[in-house]
């Protein structure tokens, strides 16, 4: 059984579920010390979980890869989730880089190197998608290096400033 | 009628053109380029063509010469790109081929706004106060003392472009130079004209608009209005039909100055009439369309009318063939836009591939989209992914089946705004139907998740993550055996 820590739409709920099979299969979970049983799809969709069915009742689910939130019917659902059994804590994140969160053009540097900036500061503007897209300071604190210049296109991903 | 139409444009619209072409038996060339060649436009037409120009769905000369090579008497334009292009129309009249639209000399009366908004003022209807001319980005100082004559607050607009590129709200003075360039470079990027105008600003406001078709021969009549005032960065992203919060002497009145409008621009085809209504009560007139609308469907879902067609039949020569008294507008329908964004993340777009699209059906519902599982979303072009229309013969039950449809509406691979276009429905303002401009001012609570439902979505939860990790192991045994499965091992998750 695994343990995890489930805090979704800002109620947590301690569930310990069984290994998954691979086919479609029944398993029985505990919530918060309640025995459920649910319906789980087989392993082979390449997304997380695309449906379940919890005591009779189904869900049409999309889930951010990342599991920072879930999509059902009644619109979307921050979570957050914590393995209770885990012994090594998970990196932090938010090291002050700011990477190309989409493909695009750099058409604009608000910023240089030296500079201070606020949190939610614009630092340069990405164009993607007939729109303009500001980048903003993750931050508060002192702009290290820019790696971009205007008219640049850039890849996913792509390191374009840090903030330290 | 025309043998072959060239859609000189992509994604849901230039399927839904292709589609009535199909319908009238009419052959239909679609255009792609290397990133959306995976749009359903491109397979639903009898014959493709790659664009390889740079400046791909906005070069006027490629397009005419494409028409040419394929043997198309006629181009239809969408929105957007070429629709309102006063020299692309004239470059299809030159080339004798048939522009399914307003004739140049027409669209390049209705491209100059100011003119427009004078012409129309000289008529005795309202509109609002403006800039005596259009600025570009060199003429800061001009456009600042237009401003200061005008007063705050005042919107600032694209010159040269529809579809809200470059508009910009400027509620104090301190604002305006910043605004004024960003909306200077946003209507570069998306018209290639830097241009702006200034227009008092009505706060809060409603837009309305009424769409017009006409023909050659003197038929102007009006099918209904429409409401667009619930909009994200001045994009409309909610629109119905008929318009909720109107009396009925002020519906009159709206479409009695809508065809005075018309008549006067001399529209033809589809024409879209825009207003604003001020917190009094009164209309402007702001601009006029002369091309299809985004949010034409739920005109066609009341009125049992394709616009297209009409379009197209106008374009022949044809005439309308009915009249105002055999319009019928019939119950109500309202119209959501789903955008490959991220509203919880600065409203990001997010392109990627598609990998689930399930999208919803049942009684009174309609989707345009060139979407489905598998295809990509390309960078390049605007995030609207699909338009989810719903129809009822009452505004309840109009509601409830687009809040159904969306609620069943699934999309994984790239982030949308459906979860955001819930809470919009969901609000309790927006079933009143007394909503306004400032509507995106305030803020929209999720629906109550009931407490069974909320704990089987902790198990979601938690079986998602259990699968993270299994789906990341499962990887490796493939992968035994030759030499750089050690490597693999350190790759990120």
């Amino acid at each position: 059984m695994s343990k995890l820590s489930i805090t979704i739409d800002g109620r947590t709920f301690v569930v310990e579920t069984p290994p998954l099979r691979r086919t479609t299969s029944e398993i029985v979970a505990r919530v918060d010390g309640q025995t459920v049983r649910a319906l789980t799809p087989a392993t082979v969709s390449p997304e997380l979980l695309d449906w379940l069915i919890v005591d009779g009742r189904p869900y049409e689910l999309v889930v951010d890869p990342n599991l920072r939130w879930i999509r059902s019917r009644f619109g979307l659902h921050q979570i957050e989730v914590r393995d209770l059994e885990a012994t090594v804590a998970r990196p932090a994140s938010g090291d002050g880089r700011i990477k190309a969160p989409i493909p695009g053009l750099i058409t604009r540097v608000l910023v240089s190197p030296g500079e201070t900036v606020e949190l939610g500061q614009p630092l340069l503007v990405l164009e993607a998608m007939k729109m303009e897209n500001e980048i903003r300071a993750p931050r508060t604190g002192r702009v290290a290096q820019v790696h971009v210049a205007p008219g640049q296109s850039v890849a996913l991903g792509v390191v374009l400033a840090e903030v330290e | 009628m025309f043998r072959t139409i060239l859609v000189a444009n992509r994604g849901e619209i230039a399927v839904r053109i292709i589609r009535t072409c199909r319908d009238m038996g009419i052959r239909t060339v679609a255009l792609y380029d290397d990133t959306d060649l995976s749009s359903l436009h491109v397979r639903l037409a009898h014959a493709c063509v790659r664009l390889s120009s740079g400046a791909l769905y906005y070069d006027a000369a490629a397009l005419v010469q494409i028409a040419r090579d394929c043997g198309a008497d006629a181009i239809h334009p969408g929105y957007g790109f070429l629709a309102e292009h006063d020299e692309f129309a004239r470059a299809c009249e030159e080339a004798g081929i048939v522009f399914i639209g307003p004739s140049s000399a027409a669209l390049a009366r209705v491209r100059d706004k100011i003119a427009v908004l004078e012409t129309v003022h000289a008529a005795d209807i309202a509109v609002p106060r403006h800039s005596p001319r259009a600025y570009r980005a060199s003429e800061w100082e001009a456009l600042r003392d237009a401003a200061e004559r005008l007063g705050y607050p005042l919107v600032l607009k694209s010159y040269s472009g529809g579809r809200s590129h470059g508009t910009r709200l400027v509620r104090e003075p301190t604002q305006l130079e910043s605004m004024a360039q960003h909306a200077h470079s946003s209507a570069l990027t998306a018209f290639g004209d830097d241009r702006l105008y200034l227009e008092e600003a009505f706060l809060p406001a409603r837009y309305l608009e009424v769409q017009l078709v006409g023909d050659r021969h003197g038929n102007l009549v009006h099918l209904g209005e429409r409401d667009g005032s619930i909009q994200h960065n001045h994009h409309k992203v909610v629109e119905e039909s008929p318009v909720p919060y109107l009396t009925d002497s002020q519906r009159q009145d709206l479409w009695r100055q809508a065809l005075a409008i018309g008549r006067l621009l001399g529209c033809a085809g589809a024409c879209t009439i825009e207003f604003v209504l001020d917190a009094q009560g009164r209309f402007y007139f702001t601009e006029v369309k002369a091309r299809i609308q985004v949010e034409h469907p739920i005109t066609e879902m009341r009125t049992g009318i394709d616009l297209v067609r009409i379009q197209i039949q106008v374009a022949a020569g044809e005439p309308l063939g009915f009249s105002q008294d055999d319009v019928a507008l019939r119950g109500c329908a309202i119209q959501a836009r789903v955008n490959a964004e991220d509203p919880w993340n600065h409203y990001l777009p997010s392109p990627g591939c598609l990998r689930r699209f399930r999208f919803p059906g049942g009684p009174g519902v309609r989707v345009d989209t060139y979407a489905y599982s598998g295809c990509d979303v390309p960078v390049r072009y605007d995030p609207l992914l699909a338009k989810v229309v719903a129809w009822d013969e009452t505004r309840a039950g109009a509601l409830g089946r687009l809040r159904r449809a969306i609620a069943d509406f699934a999309i994984s691979g790239v982030q949308t705004n459906l979860p955001l276009l819930q809470r919009i429905l969901d609000a309790p303002e927006f079933a009143a139907g007394t909503y306004d401009s400032d509507f995106n001012r305030r803020p929209l609570p999720g629906a109550e998740v009931p407490p069974e439902q909320l704990r089987d979505l902790a198990i979601a939860a938690a079986l998602a993550y259990i699968r993270r990790g299994i789906d990341s192991s499962g990887v490796l045994p493939d992968r035994a055996g030759s030499g750089w499965h050690r490597d693999s091992r350190k790759l990120p998750q």
